[in-house]
């Protein structure tokens, strides 16, 4: 590119969809950019990734956003229904709904990435390590694996807050424990069925360290199915997230978790729906749009 | 069986649980020889190069490269003598490394400064335009992805070369190529080449010895002007000149 | 040279194949015209060249992007563009059938070999389990497979290649088509194995008075087994000769793809390669 200040589009395009780039980078980018517009052809994932983003974007400028302040109790404003002043009405402590669901954005992401950042990468080294060494490391990481897998996910989690204590980070140890296990599961399947490749086996002929074939090869082969895995996971996260606020034992009052809110909301659901219902339409919109997000991912990362 | 072999296998054995898949096998090649196996599926004849490569360690026999006793698993130093090209292009090559991270890496696994130059080198040695070099393997046809493969074995700068079915996934006219591009390598470098093949036409042109395996022995060695004057000594040998020329109906 | 109208199985005039894909359109096959009598036709070619597109082309089984058009493509007489969806599936199996590469992949894996060979003839025909069985039997002696009571009640698995090609063979002949396509149907066997599995198809094609189109990467191969071959590149006949004539082949491509095969009774230091003429694929 002889014109480095053009940056047009038709510039850019070219550039990252040549046949010939001239440097790492610029392949890399290409590939990304070759994933992005084959992502882009479908509808129903670019509407997952508006809601991410819009969850996002929430998040980040919720100050601005929200209209009342989250934690405000105005108790001569108690249960009064959506109106211009307050879109989704008030709680019965007189508190801006709307306020609080768009505050509640940054309780869910903290959740979902705390878990997900301690989780994926935990479930992907045991997987690829059992996968690839086998023989005893295979068996006690795996047998390891089945007793958490063994529990059904919320119980676990109840018994570990049980234990802990409520409170959200115990809320997210407690999802974390109960995440990991398959992930370590798809991530040995697919390494064993990559180990025994060519190109594995060329790595072992320039005489590179296991350590290093499992990083830097076989690791990468995995990455693609752990990042769809994990982004229908958020989804689940999410619900039970939603299910321990809901039973008392996530954050506590008075943070905005919206499982919390329908907790709260459920005895006036008949007369004042707008207290519980709000709360689990957020619920909902951000679990479909994290699985379409993870669909869409799965299309473009990880075609079958 | 001279002492001064490139490689020397004596009496090797090689069982998976209870298949005993290569039975007592002893050959020599001499440095700077191409020295063909040929064989049908389950002769056993990839098994062999997969034990002379250290990829396996389940043999048993003696295996001297080099003039070296050859333990079961080999040390770094032995993959800077000797490589090995695979069959499948499209599996040797690691679907998420450009060609120049798959050519970069046996340079830094070995600690060998100046990769910049060898690499280009590299490229240019077994004829890929520089601008291929940061291109995905699914942005190259089998051919290119073989010649990686080849310039991945070669930037080492080894003495032996073991070739697993180098061609084999190949459209003819671009083994032709490949195989020239071997053939001219062996020569530049004096490089000692074993060469595993099913095709008995590609084994005759690149190779001055050769050895038949079926199903785990070797049943013959001949020399590529035997092979030609369709001399063999053992029938077996003689079935598969015969198979490889083509279909003859009776009558 | 074509076979003579009232003899024809099938006739094609410039059959195209194109895919519709997002970045553009790939035509896999640009204009190819041949007639098929009770014959054995070779179709050559490299990766690429658009001949298995042209076998699956016959038989209705290209995929989505792909768009089949012909000016004429007809069956004994019978119109093959005009024809309905359903009519096409009749035909398919019952009339023309297909042997593919690798029984590993084209047969059923948790399915008994003869039970898969029973059901091919009882899509076509109204016949009871026993009745289809025998048949099935039957079939797989004429493949020349030992004890085929035995083997019936075996699964793809657990038997080898070649006698999975075999068996392959049984159920795609076994109801009786007119046609058979065989598209690479030995590359995936041993050599002396390949031998064995042609020599039951020619048997067969040849007692049947059918026609075979030999869809092949392998020139010798083809030479040797089929009456005439088309050879093809970039989705077009090169050229269209008889098999016995191969090796005085006039086309630049066809004589490049012979020049360019190691040949034991020739040795050469360097093989021939090919140069590839862009005029070729105009």
């Amino acid at each position: 590119m002889s014109d480095q200040t053009a940056t047009s589009p038709v510039t850019w395009h070219a550039w990252l969809t040549t046949t010939s780039p001239e440097s790492r980078r610029q392949a890399k980018l290409g590939q990304l950019y070759r994933q992005w517009l084959a992502f882009r052809k479908n509808p129903a994932a670019v509407a997952g990734l508006v809601i991410v983003l819009a969850l996002l974007l929430l998040a980040a400028f919720a100050p601005l956003i929200a209209p009342h302040d989250p934690l405000a109790q105005a108790l001569d404003q108690r249960l009064l229904a959506p109106s211009a002043k307050h879109l989704f009405g008030t709680d019965a402590l007189g508190r801006d709904i709307f306020s609080r669901i768009v505050y509640g954005t940054r309780v869910t992401l903290v959740i979902v990435m705390l878990v997900v950042i301690t989780v994926g990468p935990l479930g992907l080294l045991i997987g690829c390590a059992a996968g690839y060494f086998g023989g005893w490391v295979d068996t006690v990481l795996m047998r390891i694996t089945d007793v958490f897998l063994a529990f059904p996910r919320l119980v676990l989690a109840l018994a570990f807050v049980a234990a802990l204590g409520p409170g959200l980070e115990n809320a997210v140890i407690a999802i974390a424990f109960t995440a990991w296990p398959p992930y370590a599961r798809v991530a040995r399947a697919e390494t064993m069925i990559i180990r025994n490749a060519d190109y594995i086996s060329a790595m072992r002929l320039q005489g590179a360290s296991q350590m290093r074939i499992v990083l830097k090869h076989v690791v990468p082969m995995c990455v693609p199915s752990l990042i769809v895995r994990t982004t229908y996971d958020m989804a689940g996260i999410i619900i039970i997230a939603a299910g321990l606020g809901f039973l008392g034992l996530g954050a506590q009052p008075p943070i905005p978790e919206w499982g919390a809110m329908i907790s709260t909301g459920r005895e006036q659901i008949f007369d004042q729906w707008w207290v519980a219902t709000f709360p689990g339409i957020a619920i909902c919109v951000v679990a479909l749009g994290f699985n379409l997000l993870g669909d869409g991912l799965r299309d473009v990362l990880d075609a079958r | 069986m001279s002492t001064n072999s490139a490689i020397n296998v004596d009496k090797l054995n090689v069982s998976f649980g209870d298949s005993h898949v290569v039975k007592d096998l002893s050959f020599a090649v001499e440095p700077g020889e191409s020295y063909g196996i040929v064989g049908e599926s389950g002769s056993g004849k990839s098994t062999v190069l997969r034990v002379l490569a250290g990829l396996n360690r389940d043999w048993s026999g003696e295996v001297d490269i080099l003039g070296k006793r050859q333990p079961k698993v080999r040390d770094k130093a032995f993959y800077r003598a000797v490589q090995m090209v695979f069959q499948d292009p499209y599996g040797s090559l690691h679907p998420k490394k450009t060609v120049d991270d798959t050519l970069a890496e046996p340079l830094a696994i070995h600690g060998i400064r100046d990769a910049e130059a060898k690499i280009s080198r590299a490229m240019q040695d077994v004829g890929l335009p520089t601008s291929f070099r940061f291109r995905y393997p699914h942005q190259l046809s089998g051919g290119q992805r073989q010649r990686v493969a080849i310039a991945r074995a070669l930037v080492l700068e080894p003495t032996i070369l073991l070739l697993d079915e180098p061609t084999s996934a190949l459209d003819v006219s671009i083994q032709a190529e490949v195989l020239n591009l071997l053939q001219a390598l062996r020569h530049e470098r004096k490089l000692t080449y074993i060469l595993v093949s099913h095709d008995l036409a590609v084994v005759g042109h690149m190779c001055e010895r050769l050895l038949v395996m079926q199903f785990g022995r070797g049943v013959e060695e001949m020399t590529a002007q035997t092979l030609a004057a369709r001399a063999p000594q053992t029938a077996y040998a003689q079935q598969l000149l015969t198979a490889s020329e083509g279909f003859r109906r009776a009558g | 040279m074509n076979a003579t109208s009232e003899q024809a199985l099938l006739t094609l005039d410039d059959l195209r194949v194109d895919f519709h894909t997002p970045t553009g359109i790939v035509n896999a096959v640009r204009g190819l015209s041949f007639t098929l009598g009770r014959e054995r036709l070779g179709i050559v070619g490299e990766s690429g060249s658009g001949k298995s597109m042209t076998g699956r082309a016959i038989l209705d089984l290209i995929p989505h992007p792909g768009v089949v058009t012909a000016k004429r493509m007809e069956f004994r007489g019978k119109d093959l563009t005009t024809m309905d969806k359903a009519s096409r599936r009749k035909l398919r199996g019952r009339h023309i059938s297909m042997v593919m590469q690798d029984p590993k992949f084209s047969l059923n894996p948790v399915q008994t070999v003869g039970d898969q060979i029973a059901e091919a003839y009882r899509v076509h025909h109204k016949a009871s389990a026993r009745e289809a069985k025998e048949r099935s039997l039957s079939m797989l002696e004429a493949v020349q497979i030992r004890e085929p009571g035995r083997v019936y009640d075996l699964y793809p698995h657990e038997v080898s290649g070649g006698m999975g090609q075999r068996v392959m063979i049984a159920m795609m002949l076994i109801a009786e088509p007119e046609i058979l396509i065989a598209d690479e149907p030995t590359s995936a066997l041993d050599v002396t194995v390949q031998l064995q599995v042609l020599k039951i198809l020619d048997d067969l094609v040849t007692s049947r008075g059918m026609g075979l189109i030999f869809i092949s990467h392998d020139l010798h191969l083809v030479k040797s087994f089929c009456d005439r071959v088309i050879v093809m590149y970039g989705g077009k006949a090169m050229e269209t000769l008889p098999a016995g004539e191969l090796d005085r082949a006039q086309h630049p491509y066809t004589r490049g793809l012979l020049g360019c095969l190691p040949d034991l009774d020739h040795p050469r230091e360097t093989l021939a390669t090919l140069n590839r003429d862009p005029a070729w694929l105009a």
